[in-house]
């Protein structure tokens, strides 16, 4: 696929201004090496991987951005739309290839390809066609970028965070699955719109597994530090458990929801993983619901298995699980999760690294 | 359409969590009325519009955004889908109706409805789909909101920006078109990326129609101070005018060649206005080539024409054109393409506000 490159017309041949318009300084040295280079690889070029890639642009996260789609002309189309906003952006260099040799030396790489969720599939029925596209798209990136972090951003999450650690051969701070963060800020959008309070007031987790059977948090749940289901206990206001796994199934409709009405999501899991590279490539150490290795934690045992949970993360992926003291039921609850995971995990044939 | 309101599982027969969460101060007395309190309507729920919004609200330009559409579903996808992001973003109030009274005390609307440039369609050939759809749209906009700017975006954007003006009643420094903002930028695009300089140290105008035949200001591009075509005479590196054309054409071209492959354009011109949109709302006086009232200016004469030139833009809208000086042969380009738009749009019917 073309590069972009500078146009025929500019340069020898055509208009060539490029000859002495600056004057060096004399004895000049080369750059010093730097190590704030900053590369996020974005796979996938449809709906989601493009606002993941507008909104890192938009939010100055990178000094390089690399595209990477099987569609090689509507992948430059997008690159070409980026790139025409040079005047309204600072400086980064955005170029795009099917060929993953583009990936090199990436410092995150977020993978968003595959089939997208059809309204009433649920997300486990995606995986089928998911695993065959990973086992094209993790082994390159691995070799092109042995160090980086992975993203996975596609759906069923968990299980292809798990895909993609086993085709990888990373290790697992390494690798990471944007999970329950995007659930989550629906969730404290939804409380936080009931009390009208800023949404970052609200201390919320979804956990588990990304999807129907997510688990709210309910005992850890605070708003500007007060517990919130200690304070209705305080205030003596009842409550049913009923009401609770309602409003928990409105946070997991209202993505359905969005994609009945539109077609897809995009804009909000677009901000989401723009959130998870900031806090991993500036190493901001702050603690999101995301989709990382759990065995071993709450008695989940049985085998290997991704789940949500609250999970500091920072430059070097997944820096620890937080914690957080769960009630007996949402313990089991994520036991549960992971028993189905791993059923779906045991069907699937994946090569070890 | 349904507003989003408070859920039904939350609240009164749900889980009443509001009452007396926050205790008041003693006394405290209602908000100071506040100016600052910056509305931004975007009509048109597309790839454009939903861009141009989504970046408006990365770069936390406003504190109310409202939506507005003739789809009501696909309306309150888009909603939804921006509303998830409450966790990632400064508390902004989203909204959205097919109904113009949401966009009553905006401070500035930005028009994006209408018919999509097909591939190989002139932008002029849009015009007949898209004069109706104003007739539907502009009048309950100046009605909402009678001080606010009209930020047009719609193709072809210099005859809409004329309709606009004439539908709405509006002294023509509130109503500009994006015009050539983004031909600018894709221009300077190219000349940075060829020189290897930041795009916003290439002072680089295209004028006049936003399309086939804008005009390059060659006369007037600079980089980093440096004015290009006498650096290349004293250098006497030896050009000729029609490098020069192959140039502007290319820029022209790029445009397409989005459409081409990717079937629209949305970030760049999402970019686009969401930088006219900072400069105006935040006074910021700056010069952008948009479409303003272009009568009297440059022998422009024979009836009302709107053509980007490069004019200073701030919180009263257009607050006057700069006194670039053009070449005869650059000022004879804009008279050509004025009387081109006069002659189409002596064809429309447009009543009179």
């Amino acid at each position: 696929m073309k590069k972009m490159e500078s146009s025929s017309t500019l340069g020898p041949g055509g208009l060539d201004i490029s000859r002495a318009f600056f004057k060096p300084i004399l004895n000049s040295a080369p750059p010093s090496p730097t190590k704030r280079h900053t590369k996020i690889s974005v796979i996938g070029a449809g709906n989601v991987g493009m606002a993941i890639a507008q909104t890192i642009l938009t939010q100055d996260l990178v000094d390089e951005l690399a595209l990477v789609d099987a569609k090689p002309e509507k992948l430059r189309g997008e690159m070409l739309d980026l790139q025409h906003a040079a005047a309204f952006l600072p400086r980064t260099k955005i170029h795009a290839s099917v060929d993953y040799s583009i990936t090199a030396g990436s410092d995150l790489c977020i993978v968003t390809a595959g089939a997208r969720q059809i309204p009433g599939e649920s997300r486990l029925n995606l995986i089928q066609r998911n695993l065959a596209l990973f086992k094209l798209i993790i082994p390159p990136l691995a070799k092109y970028s042995p160090d980086c972090i992975l993203l996975i951003v596609s759906n069923p999450v968990d299980v292809l965070t798990y895909v993609a650690w086993k085709l990888s051969g990373f290790p697992p701070n390494r690798v990471i699955g944007s999970g329950t963060n995007l659930d989550s800020s629906r969730f404290r959008f939804l409380l936080a719109d009931h009390l009208d309070v800023n949404a970052q007031d609200v201390q919320a987790y979804m956990v588990g597994e990304h999807g129907d059977s997510s688990v709210a948090l309910w005992s850890s749940i605070s708003v500007g530090g007060v517990p919130v289901l200690s304070f209705l206990e305080r205030q003596k206001i009842a409550y049913e458990k009923e009401t609770l796994e309602n409003i928990r199934k409105e946070v997991v409709e209202s993505a359905y929801e969005v994609i009945n009405l539109k077609g897809y999501t995009s804009w909000a899991i677009g901000y989401s993983a723009a959130n998870l590279a900031r806090s991993l490539l500036r190493d901001q150490r702050k603690i999101h619901p995301v989709s990382v290795l759990a065995t071993g934690l709450y008695g989940i045992d049985g085998g290997d298995v991704f789940l949500s949970l609250p999970a500091q993360l920072g430059r070097s992926g997944v820096m620890g699980v937080a914690n957080v003291e769960l009630t007996d039921w949402e313990a089991q609850q994520l036991r549960n999760a992971a028993s189905t995971i791993l059923e779906v995990q045991r069907q699937l044939e994946i090569e070890d690294h």
